[in-house]
């Protein structure tokens, strides 16, 4: 049961303050203020960052921290909290935290949001910001004993550091975790585990077979996408990493974060036909991604090769196939440009509507099928349900997104209250559950598949009358782009986990200054501990797979 | 208790010695028989095992998830069996460092021969039975719970703990299961009056109901479906199959006990796997389905035996395919609070019905 207030059916209009009176209500902790292209931005006090955002959160209602991006100025340091409001993430504030050049050190928003704990350490880790009364200021991303910080200035990229096993921690732990609690046993499951999906190393205390504390150890698939992203030029070079991300077949939604970010940097305007194209592109994706998903949850409650496994995968296969068929590749589909798409739908496009009517029509017989196989299973319910609670309270300071945040009831969908590409002129519903278990979690996605499937169904009957005309995929773009300098933004779009989000700064050159980019993945996964510790080994298992993580976007 | 023509035709070890005329070299004369016989039943099964293992499990899980599964190598993809052998048989047995070694190479022996063991009392019709002891009931019982020993073996002296939850797995669910397993194998003594397996079988031959001139046989699954079910059930999470596969439980703790076994020991370990899955089979096929009992002569007792036990297999491969894994704490409190329960209400009801028909 949710233990939220039930929502008003009419949306109450969320109480907005204006940069004046936040400003105001911040006081004298503000020594200085920005303008970001989304909010506004007020520059603080290192050593009051814990005030401020408090005063946001309980005064203003800016209850969602979604991200942290630090980066190294010529003469500072600097971290940026995006804050949102769960119920208008309309509502921005940036709030930025500059740090002394020599001695890096601000405090921590730890103890107001939960969910600093991890985007800190990275900043740690990547950037050297310390961060004060950090709980556990530790690398994230890159392995104990690395030397430097790569995105900060003074880094040797061209020095190859080679870190054997034996300088790490040594995996084998001590057993127990104290000397009087002699009762558990530390036990690694992963890196290389079947259920982990993918390589996440979960440092589990067993008591018995409950688990006592488990803690994730992520950076395995650290690939330096940020990096990346930050040596591309914007017009071209960075538009296929996106899809490298969360490769789960979500690949035209992450290519949208970053169209949507440098579109509005950029102020390019997309015509209304290819916004269309995007959007069933992105939905067909989503089904893709949630079927895996189902697919692989599945796996980790029944075991083994089960028929539901291979009913999502085939499933999925003909999402994967439309996809083919309208980007060319079947993973890395780098169809989306900055101001549209690179190509019309495929020639004839007769044939190519009525696969994917078929597809449509097909589906609802195809969710019946799980329902009854999976969500109508008695014993996978006795599994799922009242297992890996996640609280919308506990939900919201983790900066959990997407199904895991509507599995615990919180009603937040970025497509509905951030509009973009067409989803605000289609007619469709963000499905919550309040159960805030596995189960919902898991019902969440099917019901979602059926509302994409109403969204494509819309994109395809408005393809079909679209006058031939009046088919513009591209908008003029120039070929260098090059935004005005120091402009900031963060933007995200809701990706098939959750909200990802881009952040970029321009410094006129064609290639941003900073790239950072908010995985939802990575948020998520931070529930973990809560949902999963005083439960069974399976159900923490079943929790890791509910919570649907892609390694690759985790670690980026 | 009397009906058809008596299924069993002496044992096979007599007819082994009568055919080679052993009869002559006494004692010596009867312990080459009977090796021979057990040669003869253990390869039957090994067989079996063989066409099970590699192959009838792909493919029925392929049936059953929409796939075709290995097609390429032989007719309808059986040679695959050959192929698989061989290469199992050429992987490197890695042993990890720290296993306690005499146990760690006795635990995956002990298991397929447990279960091997326990063939040796079954009557599979066509005259194939080893021995008829008295006990015989009891001995398949005991014989197919030593696995449970070498299980735990296995899981303790891995130095790996995931072998070790599995191993402990293993003892909890075997403990759990075993009891209403026994007790409900019990009832059908109460029809039979006897352990003996030839004896149990011979007591399903009378005709139980005419239903349409069809002679309905007095299986005792028919006589009590209740026991029958529950014995299946009990049996299905003996030899650890979903949705009791909880010993192992490949996505949970990797493999359980057997995560650090690999070639000779691996097959070993899956061989004794689907012995048991026959075992079990053959247990409750005796038991509640007339054994080797089938329409048409005498002779095709084997036939119809290794349908039963087929039927088993097909059994264990279609929950593995639809139904989930229980979670260990649910898996235990089913055992002790709901089968063992039911398995005792069982008897009373068996009882009962055993005063109605006497």
């Amino acid at each position: 049961m949710s233990l939220e207030e039930p929502e008003p059916d009419v949306p109450a209009t969320v109480e907005e303050q204006s940069p004046d009176e936040i400003a105001e209500m911040l006081s004298d902790h503000v020594i200085g203020r920005e303008e970001h292209l989304n909010a506004p931005g007020y520059v603080i006090r290192p050593d009051a960052v814990q005030d401020v955002l408090s005063t946001l959160k309980t005064e203003a209602g800016y209850d969602h921290l979604s991200c942290v991006t630090a980066q190294e100025y010529e003469d500072r340091y600097e971290s940026i909290y995006h804050l949102k409001k769960f119920d208008d993430p309309t509502q921005e504030v940036s709030v930025v935290v500059p740090a002394d050049r020599e001695n890096p050190v601000s405090e921590s928003a730890d103890p107001v949001f939960r969910t600093a704990d991890w985007h800190e350490r990275e900043a740690y880790d990547l950037v050297g910001i310390e961060y004060d009364d950090h709980p556990d200021l530790r690398r994230i991303l890159l392995p104990e004993t690395w030397q430097g910080h790569p995105l900060a200035a003074d880094y040797d990229q061209d020095r190859p550091q080679v870190v054997p096993l034996r300088e790490n921690a040594n995996p084998l732990q001590e057993d127990q975790r104290s000397e009087q609690d002699t009762d558990t046993m530390f036990l690694n499951i992963g890196p290389h585990h079947p259920a982990t999906h993918g390589v996440l190393h979960l440092k589990t205390t067993l008591d018995g077979e409950q688990v006592a504390d488990v803690e994730s150890d992520i950076g395995y698939l650290h690939r330096c996408e940020e990096q990346i992203c930050q040596n591309g030029t914007y017009r071209h070079q960075i538009m296929p990493y996106p899809d490298r991300w969360d490769y789960i077949s979500a690949g035209l939604l992450n290519e949208w974060a970053y169209a949507r970010a440098a579109e509005d940097m950029a102020d390019i305007d997309v015509p209304e036909y290819a916004q269309v194209i995007r959007t069933m592109g992105a939905e067909l994706c989503r089904i893709a991604a949630h079927m895996l998903a189902v697919g692989t949850f599945a796996l980790d409650v029944y075991g083994d090769f089960t028929a539901i496994f291979m009913y999502a995968i085939r499933d999925r296969e003909k999402a994967q196939n439309i996809l083919e068929d309208l980007t060319g590749q079947r993973l890395m589909f780098n169809y989306f440009r900055l101001g549209g798409v690179v190509w019309d739908l495929p020639e004839p496009r007769e044939e190519f509507f009525e696969k994917t009517r078929d597809f449509l029509e097909d589906l609802p017989e195809a969710l019946e099928e799980y329902h009854d196989l999976i969500s109508g299973n008695e014993i996978l319910q006795m599994r799922t349900i009242d297992t890996g609670v996640l609280p919308p309270e506990v939900a919201k300071s983790y900066g959990a997104t997407g199904p895991v945040a509507r599995g615990s009831g919180i009603d937040y969908d970025l497509r509905r209250d951030d509009p973009y590409g067409y989803y605000d002129e289609l007619d469709w519903d963000v499905v919550t559950e309040d159960g805030c278990d596995n189960y919902s979690r898991l019902l969440v996605r099917l019901r979602e598949v059926e509302e994409s499937a109403k969204i494509i169904e819309q994109c395809i009957d408005l393809l079909e009358d679209w006058p031939e005309e009046d088919r513009t995929i591209q908008a003029n773009v120039p070929r260098t782009l090059k935004p005005d300098d120091d402009a900031e933004i963060y933007s995200a779009v809701e990706g098939a986990k959750g909200e990802l989000g881009i952040y970029m700064r321009s410094d006129g050159t064609d290639k941003p200054a900073r790239f950072k980019i908010r995985s939802p993945c990575f948020s998520n996964l931070q529930t973990l501990p809560e949902m999963a510790e005083g439960e069974y080994v399976p159900d923490l298992i079943a929790a890791l797979g509910s919570l649907d993580i892609v390694l690759g976007e985790v670690d980026r | 208790m009397t009906g058809a023509a008596p299924l069993q035709q002496g044992m096979l070890p007599d007819t082994i010695a009568k055919l080679l005329g052993l009869g002559a070299f006494g004692v010596a004369g009867d312990v080459v028989a009977a090796l021979l016989g057990a040669f003869l039943v253990a390869n039957f099964l090994l067989i079996n095992t063989a066409f099970a293992g590699p192959w009838a499990k792909r493919k029925i899980t392929a049936a059953f998830t929409d796939r075709i599964a290995v097609n390429r190598i032989g007719p309808f993809g059986l040679f695959v069996i050959v192929a698989d052998a061989v290469r199992l048989l050429s992987k490197e047995l890695v042993i990890p460092e720290g296993v306690d070694r005499p146990a760690w190479d006795l635990g995956p022996i002990l298991i397929p021969f447990s279960a091997l063991l326990g063939f040796a009392v079954i009557p599979m019709g066509s005259g194939l039975q080893l021995a008829d002891p008295e006990t015989g009931l009891a001995f398949a019982f005991a014989a197919s719970s030593i696995a449970s020993l070498g299980l735990i073996m296995m899981g303790y002296a891995s130095n790996n703990k995931y072998s070790l939850l599995g191993g402990l797995r293993a003892v909890a669910s075997n403990l759990a299961y075993e009891i209403p397993l026994v007790v409900t194998g019990i009832s059908v003594v109460l029809f039979t009056g006897t352990l003996q397996m030839s004896a149990i079988v011979e007591a399903q031959q009378a005709t139980f109901v005419s239903v349409a001139g069809v002679a309905i046989p007095q299986w005792f699954a028919f006589v009590n479906p209740f026991a029958f079910v529950l014995f299946v059930l009990a049996n299905v999470a003996e030899v650890g199959r979903n949705p009791f596969d909880i010993p192992e439980a490949p996505t949970e703790i990797v493999a359980g006990y057997q995560t650090e076994y690999s070639s000779v020991y691996f097959v070993l370990i899956y061989l004794g796997e689907f012995i048991h899955i026959f075992l079990g089979g053959a247990i409750a096929a005796t038991l509640f389905l007339g054994g080797p009992a089938g329409p048409g002569p005498a002779a095709l007792g084997i036939v119809w035996f290794t349908a039963k036990i087929w039927a088993f297999f097909l059994l264990t491969q279609w929950l593995r395919s639809a139904v989930p894994r229980l979670r260990v704490d649910q898996f235990i409190e089913i055992g002790w609070k709901g089968m063992l329960v039911l398995s005792f209400a069982n008897l009373v009801l068996t009882a009962v019905i055993v005063g109605v028909l006497a």
